[in-house]
């Protein structure tokens, strides 16, 4: 193991895009190492991230908090509050009870809102985190600083590293796919950077409008034949220069205008759901023609059947600063229902086992109302960093499981944090990476994805 | 015979220097520095058995078993050597946990170094630059010019060859791409080709270098550095206009400003002595941070964020030192204390951060104008008012106007009433700087905060005060011209007055009523008014949105219960989820019956209670003024005078720096591990220990700071810079760590060399021109670039020409040069050139609208490509460019498959070629002609024979499949009535040459 380890620190440090070796987007092309093994055991093999932007209230999904209703309108006591700086409400805003009944689903019982109608079905398969806590407390920071580890850009983001460090399974499609849906990100493109990574390992937008991904199709007129008629010339041309110069850069551009035009035979497969079956179709709720969040749960599935190693799914529209209940309602209407689906469709096809799917937002908000006549705002909720929740699926997590407490307004945690750090170890962790070790050194520092403070694996969610 | 073959084997096996010394620098820093300073180093934090190994005196001192390190001159009984060699685990060293190891050459090396006196040396990089001899060469006939000696001598070192030549064609290529970020036209190089005598490539360059789009090409390289963008990143990531700054750096790199001015101005070009507005717009270098503007931020954090930044890019940029590291702990590797980074930012932190309006020739010509024509008819205002009231005997106007004057006076009397300003005795703040200006207004300065109070003091003798009044004012020196002092997220200039309280010896008075001349509410459809200040919701308030630099007032009656005592204060809250205090307001106050708040001039409002005979004749003037803008006879002609004061074109904006004045400097904190909720103690501007001091007796400011960086006692500026420069040019600095001259950044390949450029670099009066000249002349940049003269891999020792894949900007305007395209246009606001859509606006936050410019503005050079931080323009990201999001040194390199759909499919390209095309069919030239000028145009050497017959092919071949598919031609061509099958091939074949290696690459 710790030679194992040694080298594959020193491969790391070393040689830039080789980990990459042979994946589709990588500069190297090599057709015969096509992924990397991780140093340790993996549980998981793939990540499907459910990114729930704009962050949603764990109070009326998931934790719930009777206690909240029984003092509603009354201010919270200024010690449990504390320092803590808030966007827009004061903090002496009073108290706003769960908007939802809640009930226990499944075997394991897990209470879940009766909004997320689902979820519930799915209960039994997922590990409800109930004490996530992060660092920041405005959006585009705090969605940074979850996926990348960093509240600011320039770091890589969690997909960056995984790729980084397992390249991917197929030659055909990117490893490291985006994909979005409501209203814009906060956190925009510092997402899913590669950072100081090997910019080959950027998540690779597949857009909702125009070509899936930029420039795939051939321009008006140019039709396959004429692109191939193309694509030989240049290539011939580029021989001939690269007998007389002798250059492998030369060799390496050449495949990847092979690459490229073999992407441009698999991105419209991937992206025609006509052999998926009627009964999939509706299981996830999906028009197979029309950009949504359930088309993107399933073309992740699809993506994952494919070889692609991390997908990141955005669905920004949870900043309920006004009207949490009805902003909860619209959300889960549109997210649940696929969600939960991609999991229970994963799960019959075998693939759930290696394939870890994480559904959660920035930070959570506020047991405290937020009202505000100038903004015309009512009944919201302002953004909380102390307590959240998210649920994990697959790749090693416990079925059927919840973790960790918060106290009976749902302010702190009392048992069980976990920090945005820790779930970074914990998803290193299942793929196969220890987080201490599995670093990039510049300027003579060796950069994690967990940073310099602590983290450790939250052993209670594996199962 | 035995011994001094062991003394071979040694030499060859630690390739020592010449004289078969260990060079600490070379030899031994790399392997303390790698291998021990983690543990060992100047960060105490992270030090182990108390034991520094980073200078020689503690080595010698040993750490906390009291035993030395190093016993000079015997490595057998030092503690260090024992350590790396022992077998016995619990004593090796590097423990075997860390899995770091030392060669078995490496510990010889050490061996020999104690042996021979375990001599420390500064860092190469933090001693003095000093000009060394040209070395001696034994090929005499290779050198152009004296970089070859030095490159020639390391040659013959290591026993490599330098390459011959580069042909012509490749050279006038290079040297364009280099120095202007193109390729030659074909005319210029059949001009260059054809002149054989010596001295042509020498005028070639100086020829060059006299182009104006030399400094398009060397600014971008500088925006890299500086973070430049046209938004302020983070989520709402707006626009922000610091273009002004960009057409700055072309201007001076044009003008070949030497290097130290370019930096001074740049870093504290606010502080010269009677500074230009050139000199203010250039420090726009460090306004480049990003600005976070999403609602509810707190707006210090932010700025902190943008002040360590500027820190860490300040060290990259000029001083090649990694300073980011020491925000939060003491750098592992180098000489850098936490303690350091804060004493840097104290330089730069004590300054304002504010919009400069930039002075233009043409706009203030257009102002002057409009302001001419607005005061002619300013002149008529009288003459009309008297013929309107046919008063037409010049002795009586007088008359005739006092009495109009009169009777105006007293009706507005009434409704402005009688307001007598009272001045504050004290005030205070919870942050902002409060000065009492000469009018008795206030003007607030410095930081802001979410929630801001002022507490103004009063002491009047006036009696039964009714009501008091509170005008916000606008003023130049506020963001948008005021009244407020909001500078993000909400509108430049906006304030929320949430809570108006008036305190006296009882407590707190109650009002009666608030009334206001303006308000609306810039977020939400709910309104902002007087009664809003005082109805104790902090959530509520007076507000006036929409219209800033302009005067408003309020109005607030007290409750005539009790009676004001003669001292009291005024308590205003400000803010919301942005902060926007009151940056100007002042206080009157008014007895029974009080007026109505109104637009009205404040002197003028004053005039009203003074005699008419008293008025001198400038208030006069501004009374009869008043009466005629007021008279409802004239009011085609007034509506007129205002609507041409309001078209006045403004200037362009860019962001600069203002230094604070000195009685309200701000404060530098250390922060615990970098945090910004954990200042500690406050720190004084101070260099760092390691580096020379700036002189006794100057004052520590960020000019000081300026002056220091391109001091003559500073080593690493001039050595940073110079690397960098040689960096683009061979796409390998000398210094392969461009970004890191500090222990743990790679050894010089030609120290010699990057020093002798250095003093020839200031020695030439820091011309980055001559610098240029110098590079691109020597006989080593010359070379042929092709690999099979030379086994030198990755050309370290410069045994061949440079070979780089072009920069993304690059790229993109060689394509359009060699199609004939590419607009020469210099300078302006940035533009939109087509991209694929749905880049900016989908998923983007506010879905930023991106409308391809039309005409000239879709073809303009990259530099000028709008610049959006959360959704670069997808081409120049697919190509490695930097997004702006912070400093950048030293661009990665891909080679990707995106690449490939970008080069083949991206609109960009298809106009090119289609544009190109069109051309080629109007030239009615012979085939021949036409692919030798389109090969040329493109790849600037002429077709061999070869490739003559593969794309004579091609064009038949794509001919013939062109008449099977006739719809497809006009779709190629990319017009409608252009159906020129031959066209269509022609636009096929130039987009295919456009995607050759050898047109993305230097060589």
């Amino acid at each position: 193991m710790n030679v194992s380890r040694r080298w594959f620190l020193k491969d790391c440090a070393q040689g830039i895009g080789k980990m990459a070796l042979g994946c589709l987007l990588s500069g190297y092309a090599n057709a015969s190492v096509s992924t990397k093994k991780p140093p340790f055991k993996a549980k998981a093999k793939n990540v499907i991230h459910l990114f729930m932007a704009g962050a949603p209230s764990q109070l009326d999904l998931f934790d719930y908090k009777p206690q909240l209703t029984m003092i509603e309108g009354k201010p919270i006591p200024p010690s449990v509050i504390g320092n803590q700086r808030y966007a827009f409400i004061r903090s002496d805003a009073a108290v706003l009870g769960p908007r939802f009944k809640f009930s226990k689903h499944g075997g394991s019982g897990i209470e879940i809102a009766d909004t997320l109608p689902w979820l519930g079905k799915i209960a039994d398969e997922i590990c409800v985190i109930k004490s996530m806590r992060t660092d920041q407390f405005n959006h585009a920071p705090a969605q940074i600083f979850f996926n990348t580890g960093f509240q600011q850009p320039g770091r890589p983001s969690m997909g960056s590293w995984v790729v980084y460090g397992l390249g991917c399974e197929t030659q055909n499609l990117p490893a490291f796919v985006v994909m979005s849906t409501g209203s814009g990100i906060s956190g925009g493109s510092a997402c899913w950077s590669s950072g100081f990574l090997p910019g080959v390992h950027t998540g690779v937008r597949l857009r909702n409008q125009g070509d899936p991904i930029l420039n795939i199709s051939s321009p008006a007129g140019i039709t396959p034949n004429l692109q191939r008629s193309s694509l030989d010339l240049i290539r011939n041309l580029n021989n001939m220069g690269n007998q007389h110069h002798g250059d492998s850069e030369i060799q390496t551009r050449i495949d990847q205008y092979e690459m490229a035009f073999r992407l441009q035979s698999s991105a419209p497969e991937l992206m025609d759901l006509k052999s998926e079956s009627k009964h999939i179709l509706d299981l996830y709720g999906c028009d197979p023609d029309k950009p949504s969040f359930s088309r993107a749960c399933l073309l992740a599935r699809r993506m994952i059947e494919r070889g692609v190693r991390f997908i990141n799914i955005y669905h920004e529209g949870w900043d309920a600063h006004s009207n949490v209940e009805g902003n909860c309602r619209s959300n889960c209407k549109i997210t649940d229902q696929a969600s939960s689906a991609l999991v229970m469709d994963l799960k019959q096809r075998g693939m759930l086992d290696d394939t870890l799917v994480i559904w959660g937002g920035e930070f959570g908000r506020t047991p405290m109302v937020e009202t505000s006549q100038a903004l015309g705002r009512s009944l919201g909720r302002d953004h909380h960093p102390q307590a959240f929740s998210i649920w994990m699926a697959g790749g090693g997590v416990k079925q059927g499981a919840t973790y960790g407490e918060t106290d009976e307004l749902g302010f702190h945690i009392v048992k069980n944090p976990v920090h945005v750090r820790d779930l970074h170890a914990t998803i290193l962790h299942l793929l196969g990476f220890d987080h201490e070790t599995f670093s990039y050194n510049l300027q003579g520092l060796d950069f994690k994805l967990t940073g310099v403070e602590h983290a450790s694996v939250i052993n209670g969610i594996l199962s | 015979m035995n011994t001094l073959f062991q003394i071979l084997l040694s030499i060859t096996l630690l390739s020592l220097n010449d004289n078969g010394e260990v060079e600490f620098n070379r030899d031994i820093r790399p392997i303390i520095s790698q291998k021990c300073l983690k543990c060992h180093g100047l960060d105490e934090s992270n030090r182990k058995g108390k034991l520094r190994l980073d200078d020689r005196e503690h080595a010698l001192k040993g750490g906390r078993s009291g035993k030395s390190a190093i016993d000079v001159g015997k490595p057998d009984s030092s503690e260090l050597y024992l350590r790396l060699i022992s077998s016995i685990e619990s004593e090796q060293m590097p423990p075997p946990s860390s899995k770091i190891t030392l060669t078995h050459a490496e510990k010889e090396k050490i061996k020999k170094w104690i042996e021979s006196g375990a001599n420390y040396e500064t860092h190469w990089a933090f001693r003095p630059v000093h000009k060394p001899a040209i070395p001696k060469v034994k090929d005499n006939a290779w050198p152009s010019n004296e970089i070859d000696f030095f490159v020639l001598s390391k040659l013959e070192k290591e026993k490599l060859s330098y390459s011959p030549p580069a042909d012509k064609y490749s050279l006038i290529r290079r040297v364009y791409l280099d120095l202007l970020g193109y390729p030659p036209s074909p005319l210029e190089v059949d001009a260059f080709i054809s002149d054989n005598r010596e001295q042509a490539y020498i005028e070639l360059i100086d020829k060059i270098l006299q182009s104006t789009h030399y400094g398009e090409r060397w600014a971008r390289k500088w925006m890299d550095l500086a973070r430049y963008a046209d938004t302020n990143g983070y989520e709402k990531d707006r626009y922000r206009s610091i273009w002004p700054w960009r057409d700055w750096l072309i201007k001076s790199i044009n003008s070949d400003m030497p290097f130290n001015d370019f930096t001074v101005k740049q870093l504290a070009g606010d502080l010269l002595t009677n500074p230009t507005s050139d000199d203010i717009v250039a420090t726009g270098f460090h306004r480049n941070t990003m600005l976070n503007e999403e609602g509810g931020i707190d707006p210090l954090e932010y700025r902190y964020y943008s002040m360590v930044d500027r820190v860490a890019t300040t060290g990259v940029t000029w001083l090649g030192l990694t300073f980011g590291c020491a925000q939060c702990h003491t750098h592992k590797y180098d000489p850098i204390t936490q303690k350091d980074f804060y004493g840097l930012m104290a330089f730069l932190n004590n300054t304002s951060e504010v919009d400069f309006e930039v002075p233009q020739p043409v706009i203030t010509e257009k102002r002057e104008k409009i302001k001419n024509d607005s005061s002619k008819l300013k002149g008529q205002l009288l003459g009309m008012y008297l013929k309107h009231h046919k008063v037409d005997n010049s002795a009586d106007v007088d008359l005739f106007i006092n009495k109009k004057l009169e009777s105006w006076m007293e009706i507005k009397r009434k409704t402005i009433g009688n307001w007598a300003t009272i001045v504050p005795v004290e005030m205070s703040s919870n942050l902002p700087k409060l000065t009492l200006q000469n009018d008795g207004s206030v003007l607030a300065s410095g930081d802001i905060t979410k929630q801001d109070f002022y507490e103004v003091s009063f002491r009047t003798d006036l009696k039964n005060i009714f009501a008091i009044k509170l005008e916000a004012l606008p003023d130049s020196s506020l963001p948008g011209g005021g009244p407020g002092l909001c500078y993000y997220e909400g509108p430049k200039g906006d304030f929320f007055l949430s809570n108006f309280e008036v305190i006296d010896q009882n407590g707190k008075k109650k009002f009666s009523d608030a009334k206001e001349s303006y308000f609306k509410n810039n977020f939400g459809g709910n309104p902002a008014s007087a009664k809003q200040a005082i109805d104790d919701d902090l959530q509520t308030g007076w507000s006036c949105a929409g219209r800033y630099g302009e005067k408003h007032e309020a109005i607030f009656v007290l409750d005539s219960q009790n009676e004001l005592s003669p001292e009291f204060k005024i308590r205003m809250t400000f803010g919301r989820h942005y902060a926007c205090p009151l940056g100007k307001f002042r206080v009157s106050v008014s007895q029974f019956p009080y007026g109505l708040p109104s637009n009205m001039d404040t002197d003028v409002q004053k005039l009203l209670f003074k005699s008419i005979s008293k008025m001198n004749s400038s208030e006069k003037q501004k009374m009869v003024d008043a009466l005629l803008f007021d008279a409802p006879e004239l009011k085609t002609l007034v509506d007129e005078i205002i609507r041409l004061n309001k078209s006045l074109p403004a200037n362009e904006k860019t962001l600069v720096f203002r230094e604070r004045p000195s009685d309200n400097k701000r404060i530098t904190f250390l922060h615990n591990r970098g945090e910004y909720l954990q200042p500690k103690e406050e720190i004084q501007p101070e260099i760092p220990s390691f580096l020379p001091k700036i002189p006794e007796g100057v004052i520590k400011d960020r000019l000081a700071f300026a002056n220091w960086i391109v001091s003559d006692k500073n080593p690493l500026t001039v050595r940073v810079f110079v690397n960098r420069n040689w960096q683009t040019f061979f796409g390998r600095g000398i210094v392969k760590t461009t970004e890191d001259f500090g222990v743990q950044g790679d050894f010089p390949s030609h120290p010699e060399l990057l020093d002798w450029l250095s003093v020839y670099f200031v020695e030439n009066n820091w011309s980055m021109k001559k610098l240029h000249r110098k590079i691109v002349s020597s006989a080593t940049y010359k070379q042929s670039s092709l690999k099979t003269f030379s086994s030198d891999n990755d050309n370290v020792f410069l045994s061949r020409g440079p070979r780089v894949r072009m920069e993304a900007e690059m790229i993109r305007d060689s394509v359009l040069k060699s199609c004939g395209l590419l607009s020469a246009k210099i300078g302006g606001p940035s533009v939109y050139p087509p991209q694929p859509q749905g880049v900016t606006s989908e998923g983007t936050y506010g879905g930023f609208n991106w409308k391809p410019s039309e005409g000239e503005d879709r073809y303009r050079r990259a530099i000028y490509t709008f610049s959006k931080r959360t959704a670069p323009y997808a081409m120049f990201n697919t190509f490695d460019a930097p997004s702006g999001e912070f400093c950048m040194v030293r661009r990665e390199v891909s080679n990707t498959p995106l690449q490939a759909l970008t080069l083949l499919n991206d609109i960009v390209i298809i106009e090119a070629s289609q544009g190109f095309a069109r051309t080629i069919i109007a030239n009615q030239k012979s085939f021949n002609e036409n692919l030798s000028f389109v090969f040329r145009s493109i790849l600037t050497r002429p077709p061999s024979e070869q490739e003559i017959v593969l794309l004579t092919n091609f064009y038949n071949a794509t001919l013939n499949d062109l008449k099977q598919i006739p719809d497809s031609i006009s779709k190629i061509t990319g017009s409608i009535q252009q159906k020129s099958t031959e066209q269509a091939v022609w636009a096929l074949l130039i987009r295919s040459l456009l995607n050759l290696d050898e047109a993305l690459v230097k060589r």
